[in-house]
């Protein structure tokens, strides 16, 4: 039975770091250690019900070994606070005053589509609409919001150097002219971390490592 | 926070009463089997094991097994089915030297399957 013990920490443990490891892209809400839980709870009680050769006892054990390894993490949380940073992560600031930081964004695996994405989800439809936004640890996006939001929709045209050939086509535009838009700017179009455009010609151009522009743009597209 | 603490202890020593209890009691159940089966194989070596004592070695298997069935994967305990009935039926039908090979092979399970669940690394991963 102690080696049930044993082996069920051992998952436990790995599950944990592969899920930090694989950051917040694939948390979704919970902290990491709870997803942990979710993932291995499941398993462990359906295998010896609904396999009659596995002493039930053996689930059992497993099930008390995740509590136990679950209130250890969270007494070790609550006592200790640089393991609250080891085992759920801390947020990560990703849309500074500057723009986009791409850095925070590769930590997270995440790309300024996804980030683009959990904004919507919260509401925000312009990467300018909020001063600062973040990943909490679980996962969830939060943002400091502008007074005043742009009621546009606007579509996603460089993402980390590589133009969308369809949402240009959306915005009525060809993939050339957004490369010859971006080296007007003096940036190439593989420097460029993010460019968006709305239907009023307004974009969100930002370079590599630099802070973000509003420009404007000839599209002739609806949307 | 102070009860999720005592709760935590409980389980924790639950836990640990579990592992030394079935531990212990997995070794000495097949400790006490094994005595049995080397008991039965030397009498199968002299060549007057009877129907009784082969009996006899099956009866004290069928009421280890209940208990054991709780904390034994249930295919380790078929396995000593198997061999059990194949050499009981040797020793009905007088077929000594047989029998001896498959009481050979009860005798290495029961001394094997005590590690087979002790704390060992090849047994962690």
């Amino acid at each position: 039975m102690a080696l049930i013990f044993i082996r069920t920490a051992i998952i436990f443990f790995t599950l944990l770091l592969i899920m930090r490891l694989m950051g917040k892209s694939q948390i979704g809400e919970m902290q990491p250690f709870e997803l942990v839980i979710t993932l291995l709870i499941a398993e462990l009680a359906c295998i010896p019900m609904a396999d009659s050769s596995v002493p039930l006892l053996y689930g059992i054990i497993s099930i008390v070994a995740i509590f136990i390894l679950h209130q250890i993490v969270w007494l070790l949380d609550l006592w200790f606070k640089p393991m609250k940073t080891v085992v759920c992560g801390k947020p990560s600031l990703v849309i500074t005053k500057d723009g986009v930081d791409s850095y925070q964004l590769r930590k997270n695996n995440l790309d300024v589509a996804d980030l683009i994405e959990s904004m919507r989800g919260a509401g925000y439809f312009n990467l300018d609409d909020v001063y600062y936004g973040l990943y909490e640890s679980n996962g969830k996006f939060s943002a400091l919001a502008k007074e005043e939001p742009t009621p546009t929709l606007p579509v996603l045209l460089v993402d980390n150097g590589k133009a969308d050939e369809k949402n240009a086509k959306i915005a009525g535009v060809t993939v050339q002219s957004v490369k010859d838009f971006a080296e007007k700017q003096g940036v190439k179009l593989k420097n460029v971390l993010v460019m968006t455009v709305d239907g009023n010609g307004r974009v969100y151009f930002q370079p590599k490592g630099k802070p973000y522009k509003i420009l404007n743009m000839q599209v002739s597209g609806q949307w | 926070m102070v009860k999720s603490i005592i709760y935590t202890l409980i389980a924790i020593a639950l836990c640990l009463g579990i592992f030394f209890g079935t531990d212990y009691y997995i070794k000495s159940q097949l400790t006490e089997f094994h005595t049995a089966l080397e008991t039965l194989y030397d009498k199968i070596e002299d060549e007057n094991a009877t129907r009784e004592d082969a009996y006899a070695v099956r009866e004290m298997w069928a009421e280890k097994k209940s208990r054991l069935h709780i904390i034994i994967p249930h295919n380790d305990i078929s396995y000593v089915d198997y061999w059990l009935s194949e050499a009981c039926g040797l020793i009905y039908e007088k077929q000594y030297p047989l029998a001896l090979g498959k009481i050979e092979v009860l005798l290495e399970i029961t001394k094997n399957l005590p590690d087979a669940y002790s704390v060992k690394l090849e047994n962690i991963f």
